[in-house]
């Protein structure tokens, strides 16, 4: 029964037939005002569904993520910190600051369905003339998606800034997270910006459910402080019944026994046995069957207490030390127990299943040639999530939009570079196209 | 719902007053035309798709087994409310809560039965299991083309490693990710966050997923099947790791409180705890030292450019130069004077905020983040709000959690046809 129904996903999902099917948001155009991840990833998440994104970029620097970072980050004249909240766009090369280049701006957004931006609260209103009070008057259908560190209004709103750190530090995320009496751990990746783009993509997606019933647009905006305090579980209210904070408990999650992350011979692995049968199993894989009838374990509730849960643990992490980190998850698979190496990007890169799942995604762009970038998170069996190209030097689509999507002319187009109302990449690492770059998937 | 329109009202006034959140329920909801079935259960990754989609409005009817999901005992050991942990509490708002025996003829068709008629259902099975059952996408899409099935679980539902996974844990999933592998110092073992991350970016993917299915669906008319694995939900946070690992075979690992990318960008020690501070271009790394009352740092050789600020011993060397300052001041202090600051520039400075000190600041109440409710079942309980903010179809809390089986009566009732004596019935044969 069950091999029949991994038979019916693999053809359902068959990665060989993504782009033989159709894309959820065709015909979706997303216009991308904003700058280094939060925004540009709530556009790219779009992007992956299939909306059409036109990034905007200042003409000669373009997006600060393109130069972050040091000599070990460049690769082809570019930061590989740029292209993961960066695929499949078109790239424009546009300067805000000029009257003329907002005109422009308001033209775009009177042909597209969203615009997203993160300039601090009212900037893109009072100083450029095109926020939300100004661009749905050209286009009432609008969805206008604003992410910022704290939000368009309110006491934290006026003047302070944020960074994905900050939020990490200000929600209270990084005071639960650590071992107790440690200094503070910084969460290593750019969690709030992540998290709040997905939570951002989501918003302007119920917003497009709200207008395709009625034909309003409205304007959606996230915070990447609250994204990461709305992702707490139960701290929250765990602080209000007791006024205490959440202990920190390092890798051992406080719900479940046992549970933590154990060195192994070539690594760490996490394991978890939180339910009576799993602890059943979890005899059985440490070839200890009394523990399955030990009164200290048989509900989750007594193993929770530290003695207990220090006699489990110190069970699991004896198993697992003479062990690689592949035989102790099929080991653990084959008892039902959950257990998971500690994954690095190598592993990613070598991961069959992963890269079966197209979660790693490999793929050959004109400018950059063969990439392997993380793939699309969800997969949708009728219109699947892909990545079509690379993110592109500044200005790389110039003349393919404004030709396409406003009818401009090539005298009209260098008139508006002549002005530096538009312009393409100046000739630094970041903006530039690869040294050996030769003109390929260029567009007119 | 437009209040001070005119030409004169600010942008702040009027964005103000457009997401008022004391005036939210006069306004209309995004989802409120779908019906969704959650049948999550001892999985938080499903649970919080559910939820969210409640928040925008749409009617989610959780269906748990008589007497109780499993996730209904988790939260925190030394607290519980009526005998249900925080955890579950928390987030299972908005719902209507029915039971059914899944395992039971009855109960299977019943299931089937409100299935037709559903948008949307999420499980959190082991992969295949509701396929067993006969109510995987396999029955129920051919029973409701239009059905949006949404499926989590840790390696998904195909591939080297979907048969026969291990049940779905956070720690798991972000062990899986890599976020668990870069967390951390690198001294030291890799570091879990601290609350049940992959699960939020499961949930909040499968939502992501599913309206752009649904908005797909209007104009085909049809369904499909939605395939979400919380490690991947989590590894698509992951940015440039693994093109990172393909374009020059190095190996992002642990930098603890340094980074690759950019410095200071980092936690320094305060008077009164710890706080996060940041400057890493040039005009902003002067305004940080314009701020420390040192200018003269800001062209030190070692840290003169943004790429030497990223050099390892450097940002060593320049956190402690920060942290000697820092540590005479509070954050407060600290941050007053960021504020006060008149440019070129800008730091970013904020406090390391443990959860009771972020529940005293007035900015999060008076934007709405979080809501004390007086729960007639469960007491009063602090909550935290939906994320978004929206000026026409803002999201909302409804009611916290309910126990199992709550709503039985109304929804039979309402989907089935099915009266108290029936029900009655159904609750001897233990289907209900």
């Amino acid at each position: 029964m069950t091999d029949a129904y991994f038979d019916w996903t693999a053809a359902q999902f068959d990665p060989a037939r993504i782009f033989a099917k159709p894309e959820a948001l065709a015909g979706i155009r997303v216009l991308d005002l904003s700058v280094i991840i939060l925004g540009p990833a709530t556009a790219d998440f779009l992007g992956e569904l299939g909306a059409e994104v036109i990034k905007v970029e200042m003409p000669g620097s373009g997006d600060v993520t393109r130069i972050l970072g040091g000599a070990a980050l460049f690769w082809q004249n570019v930061s590989v910190v740029f292209f993961a909240q960066n695929h499949s766009k078109y790239h424009l090369g546009l300067d805000m600051h000029l009257p003329e280049g907002q005109a422009l701006i308001r033209k775009l957004a009177a042909r597209s369905d969203v615009v997203i931006e993160n300039f601090k609260a009212g900037t893109l209103e009072e100083k450029f003339g095109i926020g939300y009070r100004q661009l749905r008057a050209v286009n009432p259908r609008l969805i206008y998606v604003a992410n910022t560190g704290f939000g368009q209004w309110g006491p934290y709103a006026r003047g302070r800034a944020s960074y994905d750190g900050l939020a990490q530090g200000v929600s209270g995320l990084t005071a639960i997270t650590g071992e107790e009496g440690a200094p503070p751990t910084k969460i290593g990746n750019y969690i709030g910006d992540w998290y709040g783009a997905c939570l951002s993509a989501l918003g302007t997606l119920a917003a497009l459910h709200w207008r395709d019933r009625t034909g309003e647009g409205q304007f959606v905006e996230v915070a990447q402080c609250e994204a990461l305090l709305r992702a707490m579980d139960w701290t929250w209210l765990y602080a209000g019944l007791t006024r205490k904070d959440r202990p920190r408990t390092g890798n051992r999650d406080p719900v479940f026994a046992p549970s933590g992350v154990y060195p192994c011979r070539d690594g760490y692995v996490a394991l978890v046995a939180g339910t009576e049968a799993e602890l059943q199993g979890l005899a059985r894989l440490l070839g200890r069957p009394e523990l399955a009838t030990d009164a200290r374990f048989a509900t989750a509730e007594a193993r929770r207490r530290p003695a207990h849960a220090a006699a489990l643990d110190g069970l699991v992490a004896a198993f697992c030390a003479d062990r690689t980190r592949v035989e102790v998850e099929a080991a653990a698979r084959r008892h039902g127990v959950a257990a998971a190496p500690v994954m690095s990007a190598r592993d990613h890169c070598e991961s069959a299943h992963f890269r079966a799942r197209r979660s790693v995604w490999e793929h050959e762009d004109p400018v950059y040639g063969r990439m392997v970038e993380y793939g699309p998170a969800p997969k949708l069996s009728a219109t699947p999530a892909r990545i079509r190209w690379a993110g592109k030097p500044v200005g790389f689509h110039n003349e393919f939009v404004l030709k396409r999507l406003l009818g401009l002319s090539e005298a009209e187009i260098r008139e508006l570079e002549a002005k530096r109302v538009i312009g393409k990449w100046a000739d630094r690492v970041g903006a530039k196209p690869p040294d050996r770059w030769k003109g390929e998937g260029r567009l007119e | 719902m437009e209040r001070q329109t005119g030409p004169g009202v600010s942008w702040y006034d009027w964005i103000q007053a457009a997401e008022d959140p004391a005036r939210v329920s006069e306004q209309p909801e995004a989802l409120d035309d779908l019906l969704v079935l959650d049948l999550s259960q001892g999985h938080y990754g499903a649970l919080l798709a559910g939820t969210f989609l409640a928040e925008l409005g749409a009617e989610v009817i959780k269906v748990e087994p008589p007497g109780g999901e499993p996730a209904r005992r988790w939260g925190p050991p030394d607290v519980t409310l009526n005998g249900e942990g925080l955890a579950f509490v928390t987030e299972a708002r908005n719902r209507y809560f029915v039971t059914l025996n899944l395992e039971s003829a009855e109960g299977r068709a019943l299931l089937r039965g409100l299935a037709a008629r559903a948008d949307v259902l999420v499980e959190g099975f082991p992969a295949g299991y509701l396929d067993g059952l006969g109510l995987g996408y396999r029955q129920l899409g051919a029973l409701n083309p239009r059905l949006v099935y949404v499926a989590c679980a840790p390696y998904g539902q195909f591939g080297p490693l979907a048969r026969q996974a291990g049940p779905e844990y956070d720690l798991i999933d972000q062990a899986l990710s890599g976020l668990l592998y870069v967390t951390g110092d690198p001294e030291g073992s890799p570091m879990r966050v601290g609350s049940w991350i992959a699960a939020y970016a499961q949930g909040a993917w499968a939502c992501v997923a599913t309206l752009a299915a649904l908005h797909w669906r209007g104009a085909s008319g049809r369904g499909q099947m939605i395939d979400v694995s919380g490690a991947e939900a989590l590894m698509r946070y992951l940015e440039y790791s693994v093109l990172l690992y393909h374009a020059t075979g190095q190996v992002r690992e642990r930098t603890g409180l340094y980074e690759l990318a950019v410095f200071p960008y980092t936690f320094v020690r305060v008077k009164d705890g710890f706080a996060f501070v940041a400057g890493y271009t040039d005009p902003n790394f002067q305004a940080l030292c314009r701020i420390m009352g040192r200018p003269k740092l800001a062209q030190d050789p070692r840290f003169d450019t943004t790429i030497k600020r990223v050099v390892r011993e450097n940002e060593v060397a320049l956190r402690d130069e920060i942290q000697r300052w820092s540590i005479n001041h509070t954050a407060e202090e600290i941050l007053q004077r960021v504020l006060a600051d008149p440019g070129p520039g800008v730091v970013v400075f904020g406090p390391v905020n443990p959860p009771t000190r972020v529940l005293a600041e007035a900015n999060w109440w008076e934007r709405g983040c979080f809501r004390t409710v007086a729960d007639p079942l469960y007491g009063e309980l602090t909550i935290q709000m939906p994320a978004w903010r929206m000026t026409r179809t803002p999201p909302r809390l409804k009611w916290p959690c309910r126990p199992a089986g709550y709503h039985n009566l109304h929804v039979y009732q309402k989907y089935a046809g099915l009266g108290p004596g029936r029900l009655a019935d159904l609750a001897g044969a233990g289907v209900l």
